[in-house]
């Protein structure tokens, strides 16, 4: 077996546990059933793009990419955790390279967004299902924002671990950034409406231009600004990585 | 075939050398102890070795493989236990075992039967379903340890690996080391419990400040370096005159303690002891007990550690 292959098995293993499950899946599904149908009578409807959508469908799709978010954090509990408990030292003085360690992360970031967005895509789907508009774009795009998603947060939460020291601070970091990142975007809520600074500020967070790329494939509202939310995606994700890549080999041992 | 051919091996971080310009030696199917108080130097060396992190300047070969040009090649024939605990916290003992042999690319039925084998001599049948985040620093140290031989491997790093093991599990660990090597490993053992590297080292070198103050086998470091023996006399009663009695002695030093025992410390032992006891049986002071220690290896790195941190080295 491949060298990264190993590596990422064993990434799965530590990671996928009980807690995770119940983090990726059952705190998503209280989310879409309780708040999604609770919220309804506050929030008839959300216009998105040329159609309009009912509550509890746009807080599903929004937990598609809220929870390929949540799910990235696995890359920087991983590298915080190998730093932390001197995995990291006993993997580079094993068969591997600091490429293999990198690669596998990436590639583990890559499968837990993408086994997370089918997850909640598939338990979401009974609320959009009336306003699905599957077409010849939907899957590519669910599949382009979970791996840009996946590389973008993941890579965020690369760079925080291996810029923090201790534990405490790790963890006040990656809560207060994800914090931000999950509430002040169109994931629970539209930008229409909120007040002038906050819908400016949803648009400073790369979760609303994934959860807007997810809600187009899945909806079929492709239009230009959406095209645009792609790039803007694509590259923050592209430097996000780049950065990452360089703390990760640039890493004191 | 050599274990380790280091030269002229050089780290410094910043202006401040780490290692400063050793040499080593390693027969392969060896056990080579390498002794240096904190901060001599010992883990940089085996980061070094082990190609966790490049030298400053110098050359290395490990297992007969240019480790500078070559690392990956060094790192798939060596095991390494570095100074720190390395776990993963959630998995448990027999887990973290299967799972370590799996990262070494060990086959399922060959991990099975080493994970069972291991977990047998460190005795850790007791714990293997708890996590590695609920037992104690010791029991983490024997799987960290135990670990280690899921893989094969010619060279094996230790560094202090003993730390926190009690005494049964610190024998076993030396003694199944000493089997180990019989079978062709070669080891690279760093320790502070120098009775341990006694027991266990065919070979020591001492570091201090970066530099390699001696190698030798034990039996020829004590003898080069620890001529000296401590000589303690037990009189049966209180003798006032002693000190006056042995001024004429020389080539040592006499410590007259309470008046009952004498300590003498000489590396003219015999001459010295023949001359007290003479003078003792002249004065009629009758001798209860006698012993002689010879100086332990712990003595010589004391002294040797000590005369390399004089001002004028």
């Amino acid at each position: 077996m491949h060298p990264t292959i190993r590596l990422i098995v064993r990434n799965l293993t530590i990671s996928i546990n009980p807690g995770f499950l119940v983090w990726q899946v059952i705190f998503p599904v209280i989310y879409i059933f309780v708040a999604g149908f609770a919220y309804t009578a506050l929030i008839k409807s959300v216009p998105f793009g040329n159609t309009t959508l009912d509550y509890p469908a746009f807080i599903a799709s929004g937990m598609i990419g809220f929870n390929i978010m949540n799910s990235t954090l696995v890359s920087g509990i991983i590298i915080w955790n190998d730093r932390r408990h001197g995995m990291f030292e006993q993997i580079l003085v094993g068969p591997f390279t600091r490429t293999n360690y990198i690669l596998s992360n990436v590639y583990t970031i890559g499968i837990v967004g993408i086994i997370s967005a089918t997850i909640i895509t598939a338990i979401g789907f009974p609320l959009f299902f009336k306003s699905v508009q599957f077409n010849v774009l939907t899957i590519p795009f669910l599949i382009f924002a979970s791996i840009a998603g996946s590389i973008l947060f993941g890579s965020i939460a690369s760079i925080i671990s291996t810029r923090m020291r201790s534990s405490e601070g790790f963890n006040v970091i990656i809560n207060t950034v994800f914090l931000f990142f999950a509430f002040v975007s169109t994931a629970f809520y539209p930008a229409s409406g909120a007040p002038e600074p906050l819908a400016t500020a949803f648009y400073l967070n790369p979760l609303t231009y994934l959860v807007d790329i997810i809600r187009a494939g899945i909806f079929g509202t492709f239009t230009e600004f959406v095209m645009i939310e792609m790039i803007v995606l694509v590259s923050i994700a592209v430097v996000m990585f780049i950065v990452a890549i360089r703390l990760l080999t640039k890493l004191d041992l | 075939m050599s274990g380790i051919t280091a030269r002229s091996l050089h780290k410094s971080y910043g202006t401040i050398p780490a290692v400063d310009g050793i040499d080593l030696d390693v027969r392969s199917g060896h056990i080579f102890g390498f002794l240096g108080p904190n901060g001599a130097g010992k883990s940089t060396t085996i980061k070094i070795l082990t190609t966790l992190i490049p030298p400053t300047s110098g050359t290395i070969e490990v297992l007969g493989i240019d480790a500078i040009k070559h690392p990956l090649e060094v790192r798939k024939r060596i095991g390494v236990v570095l100074q720190q605990p390395s776990y993963e916290p959630n998995l448990s003992v027999e887990k973290s075992l299967e799972k370590y042999g799996m990262m070494w690319d060990i086959d399922r039925k060959t991990r099975k039967e080493r994970s069972e084998e291991l977990i047998d001599v460190f005795d850790l049948n007791e714990i293997r379903k708890r996590k590695n985040e609920d037992l104690s620093i010791g029991q983490r140290r024997r799987v960290q340890v135990a670990r280690e031989f899921m893989h094969e491997m010619d060279l094996l790093f230790l560094d202090e690996p003993t730390v926190g093991l009690d005494p049964t599990a610190r024998r076993n660990l030396l003694d199944y080391l000493k089997n180990k090597v019989k079978t062709g490993l070669t080891i690279f053992y760093t320790t502070h419990v120098l009775t341990e590297a006694e027991y266990l080292c065919d070979e020591i070198a001492v570091i201090n400040k970066g530099k390699i103050l001696a190698v030798d086998s034990p039996n020829n470091l004590k003898n080069t370096f620890g001529q000296e023996k401590t000589i303690t006399i037990h009189l049966s009663e209180r003798h006032d005159n002693l000190s006056e009695l042995l001024s004429g002695i020389t080539d040592c030093i006499i410590d007259f303690n309470t008046g009952t025992n004498i300590t003498i410390q000489s590396s003219k032992s015999e001459v010295v002891l023949s001359q007290i006891l003479q003078i003792l049986i002249e004065n009629n002071i009758s001798v209860e007990d006698l012993s002689a220690i010879p100086t332990t290896l712990e003595d010589i790195f004391l002294k040797m550690v000590k005369d390399s941190n004089a001002p004028n080295n």
